[in-house]
């Protein structure tokens, strides 16, 4: 019973969810690691540490970086010279792209997210649907078991005999196989920084008038290395597009510190950045209840304050 | 020989319809004759649904009326064709019969003439979408029909061959003056009977292939309409230990997971585009039209029908509904605020179509509107919508002296269920704050649940994830008769139509009473008395609350004794939606805001202030006239009436 479970690193460091996704693999059978890219190799320590007995290296000089229909050729066909009898990857989003090819290619049934598997003759899974709201169980009726584990949930747990013993592997590619893949890297416009992740947010509500007046906010916003973001007025007025909502129905932010400016409130607002360590609220409006909700208010013209805040950070930043 | 040929024809269709209804899934329509019986001769036979719209009204109804006063002519020319001088006995020879048939096809012209000029001066935008060319052939069809039996009766009274007494038919008598009595006129009688009948067996052969269907499935449909509450979702059956567990219904993915109802709604609509025109949706540049839903089910349903019947798999069949039928953006559109049902003639009931196109998606394929993901996880996790601590539930009644109801306690008289929004929204709670002191000024012996409240499923519910919806159901209901809660009062209306129309499924058979109705009643007793004011203010009735739960006058009479009432041109159950409703306070809104066009008619009345009675109007209307810049203000009408609050009310019990 051989497991061929792909591993996801960078520069031959393992992604945790790749060692999550060892440890569930681990309860079918004899696990094999795939590893694709450069520093494929040095994945060898990890993996073995995790109870891999193996580490397939797989080095695609066509690729330049990642390609998935590629990876999928070259799990699906690794999985059959081993003659596998199952492939598991990270429910991660490029864990489940690649193993979509990877049954495409096999004409096999995927079990995306999975949380539990038994060893059973088919085998039983219990899979996350709905975005976590609902468990699944399902009997995966396929020679080769197409799985992908839901991050985070199971633990990762050292096992094994030190380093993994390394091969390396030569899929046949052809040029549809590589028709898709990665070609040049951009950050975004936020200057990497994305909302959901940005330590410090500056949002700005229909207080700030018009597009141009978000000028002030992306000011403050660069000079803290934060990201901008607003409120859902915002967006249907069509002053921002709605990737920078903060809200119930936009991006939930967890950011060190928030600065809500102009924005009344609503709870569908305070439901996006609830997450917030910290609330700085500037509003001309004293009993907005984005007011109430902040443990920083300035009663004031977002124009007149916001300026003055980054004279002071410049000057700050300066001396 | 063309009478066999007719009924072949028009058998072989209806055959295959019956076929397929049979196949289709079952719906619990067989109760509540009375009722059923009631809504035949007040929506079928009245027409009252029809004449909501005066002059299209009356145009339907001079057709259908003539068609059933005339209905005994049909025999009559039958047998006429055998034998020119046999009629049916007695009814035959009858003046005031001639009469009636000489009035209605009079008014079956005036009716058809009426149609045309709707259709061709006038140019309705509801009919965009429909089969217009149909709809004229249909016309000239009756046309045809009725003008050769008032030829007809014309011809007999120049040959003399008129049973009854001819001046009791004034316009066939008038008519009978083109004829000349001679051989001629003999002649004319057999081919004017014969093209009469012609015209009628071929009419019934093709109007089962047409969008006229309607006139034999309508009746069918509007006889197994809904009975109960408006605003009630029908359940889905989890735990019914006689289905097998891959055989429970979960929604409609494909065709034949449609119930028999809805089958006959789609063979049931004429196009008449009456749900399109009132759509909050379609009239905000959205792509939902109600009547596009329902044709491009029946489209559908045509389509895979003959192969569905005879059980036989093809590459028409098992498709599925969506995007094929109607697109996914269709389904997410609707706010379920039910114009559309209120509005359809023939009783189709739109929104089970669209809830159930929704459970399927959401339930069996996880596919929805990724921004609602967070409102049905917290819904689910969290028991609230916004992911609120439950801990949080009753702090907006700190300090207010209101009593938290805990385990054990005996029932209040009455139950104040606050809902989500009223216990965690700013603009909700405001409402929730009035109520509680309106009810302690009035002396009512009133609790809340506090932390042990939840979400009453709806918004799930609306959305398609019934297993959610049903898991809060259940709990609901156990909280409330673990306390022996007979009485309860709340502020939302969506709330009110769940706990009122949709828990007695689970268990939970309560008074529900809607704020709104229990101040009222406090008003009517004198326990409450509002001062009144000088204010301008227009109502705006909530979907959940007029159009779903008929509750219409209770907030009046509150805004009478707040301020003086103006009414917007759409009001009552004819209200326009706020935009929130079927789950879309959680959802982003494409294309045109429906709540700026909503305040837009508000403004229209000229009043200062726009009174509403329901949380997610209040925040939705609020919204709207801060985006348009529009002079009101948006206030629950339980605050509007606490400002007002007379210093001679009786204090506190």
């Amino acid at each position: 019973m051989t497991i061929l479970v792909l591993v996801e690193h960078t520069e031959g460091v393992v992604d945790e969810v790749s060692l999550q996704t060892l440890a569930l693999a681990r309860g079918l059978g004899d696990v094999t690691a795939v590893a694709v890219g450069a520093g494929a190799p040095d994945a060898a320590p990890a993996v073995g540490a995790h109870g891999a007995g193996s580490l397939y290296a797989v080095d695609l000089p066509a690729v330049s970086g990642y390609a998935p229909r590629a990876w999928g050729q070259a799990v699906w066909q690794l999985a059959q010279r081993l003659s596998a009898t199952a492939v598991v990857a990270p429910g991660s989003e490029r864990g489940n792209e690649v193993m979509a090819h990877v049954a495409a290619l096999a004409d096999l049934p995927l079990a995306a997210n999975c949380v539990s598997v038994t060893a059973s003759e088919p085998l039983t899974v219990t899979r996350v649907r709905w975005g976590g709201s609902l468990l699944e169980e399902a009997v995966v009726h396929a020679p080769v078991a197409v799985l992908t584990v839901m991050p985070h949930s199971v633990e990762a747990q050292e096992q094994g005999s030190g380093a993994a013993g390394v091969e390396s592997f030569q899929p046949e590619l052809s040029a549809a196989d590589t028709a898709v893949q990665v070609a040049e890297r951009l950050t975004a416009d936020t200057g990497g920084i994305s909302l959901a992740e940005a330590k410090v947010v500056v949002s700005g509500g229909r207080g700030v008038g018009s597009s141009e007046g978000f000028g002030v906010i992306e000011e403050l916003a660069g000079l803290l290395d934060g990201a901008v973001g607003c409120s859902r007025a915002v967006t249907s007025a069509g002053w921002r597009p709605h990737t920078d909502q903060v809200g119930q129905t936009g991006t939930k932010i967890s950011p060190e510190i928030y600065i809500p400016c102009g924005i009344s409130g609503a709870t569908q607002h305070m439901a996006g950045c609830k997450g917030a360590k910290r609330i700085l609220a500037i509003n001309t409006d004293r009993e907005a209840s984005i007011i109430s909700n902040a443990d920083y208010a300035v009663i004031g013209d977002l124009h007149e304050v916001l300026p003055a805040i980054s004279a002071e950070v410049r000057k700050a930043k300066g001396g | 020989m063309a009478l066999a040929v007719a009924g072949t024809l028009a058998g072989r269709r209806a055959l295959l319809l019956v076929r397929l209804v049979r196949l289709g899934q079952p719906a619990r329509r067989f109760d509540d004759v009375p009722a059923r019986v009631r809504n035949e001769a007040v929506i079928a036979l009245g027409q009252r649904k029809l004449l909501q719209r005066l002059v299209p009204g009356l145009m339907h109804a001079f057709i259908f009326w003539g068609f059933i006063v005339l209905l005994p002519t049909i025999v009559m020319a039958m047998i006429a064709v055998v034998d020119k001088d046999q009629t049916i006995p007695w009814l035959g020879s009858q003046g005031w019969f001639a009469f009636l048939v000489d009035l209605f096809a009079t008014l079956v012209l005036v009716g058809v003439i009426t149609a045309f000029v709707i259709r061709k001066v006038q140019r309705p935008a509801r009919f965009k979408g429909s089969h217009l060319g149909e709809a004229d052939v249909i016309l000239c069809w009756i046309a045809g029909i009725v003008t050769t039996l008032l030829l007809w009766h014309a011809s007999r009274i120049a040959l003399g061959l008129n049973e009854w007494p001819a001046s009791w038919s004034p316009v066939s008598n008038a008519l009978s003056n083109l004829f000349s009595g001679g051989q001629g006129t003999k002649d004319a009688e057999r081919v004017l009977v014969w093209l009469h009948v012609l015209l009628i067996l071929s009419f019934l052969a093709y109007l089962p292939y047409s969008k006229h269907l309607h006139i034999f499935t309508a009746v069918v449909n509007v006889f197994f309409g809904r009975t109960r509450a408006r605003g009630r979702l029908e359940p889905l059956v989890f735990d019914d230990p006689d289905v097998p567990d891959d055989e429970i219904r979960l929604g409609s993915g494909v065709v034949s997971d449609m119930t028999w109802k809805q089958m006959v709604d789609t063979f049931s609509c004429t196009e008449c585009g009456r749900c399109q025109d009132v759509c909050p949706a379609y009239n905000t540049g959205k792509e939902l039209s109600p009547k596009l839903l329902i044709m491009g089910l029946r489209d559908q349903l045509f389509a895979e029908g003959p192969d569905l019947v005879a059980m036989s798999e093809s590459a028409e069949t098992g498709k599925p509904l969506v995007p094929n039928a109607v697109s996914d953006d269709v389904v997410w559109d609707c706010v379920t605020c039910g114009a559309c049902v209120y509005e359809c003639p023939v009783s189709i009931e739109h929104i089970d179509h669209i809830v159930d196109l929704r459970r399927h998606l959401v339930m069996v394929e996880a596919r929805f509107p990724a921004e609602a993901d967070p409102m049905l996880r917290d819904v689910e996790r969290a028991s609230n919508p916004w992911g609120k601590p439950q801990s949080e539930r009753a702090a907006w009644a700190e300090g207010l002296g209101v009593r938290v109801l805990e385990e054990g306690d005996p029932p209040p008289e009455v139950l104040y269920w606050v809902g989500c929004a009223g216990s965690f929204d700013e603009r909700a709670r405001q409402t929730a704050v009035s109520t509680a002191r309106l009810l302690q000024a009035a002396g009512v012996d009133f609790a809340i649940l506090g932390p042990r409240e939840s979400c009453t499923g709806d918004p799930a519910r609306r959305m398609g994830n019934e297993y959610v919806f049903q898991a809060f159901a259940e709990q609901n209901v156990e909280t409330l008769n673990g306390h022996g809660v007979a009485k309860i009062v709340t502020a939302c209306p969506h709330c009110f139509n769940t706990l009122a129309n949709e828990y007695p499924d689970f268990g939970g058979s309560y008074q529900v009473l809607h704020h709104t109705e229990l101040l009222a009643e406090l008003v009517r007793e004198g326990r409450i008395r509002g001062a009144g004011s000088d204010r301008s203010i227009t109502y705006h009735d909530s979907c959940y609350l007029a159009r779903h739960n008929d509750v219409i006058d209770a907030p009046r009479e509150l805004v009478a004794a707040a301020g003086t009432p103006v009414e917007m041109e759409r009001s009552g159950r004819r209200t326009f939606c706020c935009g929130a409703g079927g789950a879309h306070m959680w959802m982003e809104e494409r294309g045109g805001q429906i709540n700026e066009e909503r305040v837009r008619q508000a403004s229209e009345t000229g009043a200062d202030t726009l009174a509403v009675a329901c949380p997610f109007c209040t925040v939705m209307l609020d919204d709207g006239v801060r985006s348009s810049g529009a002079d009101l203000r948006v206030a629950d009408v339980a605050t509007l009436l606490a400002e007002t609050l007379a210093d001679e009310s009786p204090p506190t019990a």
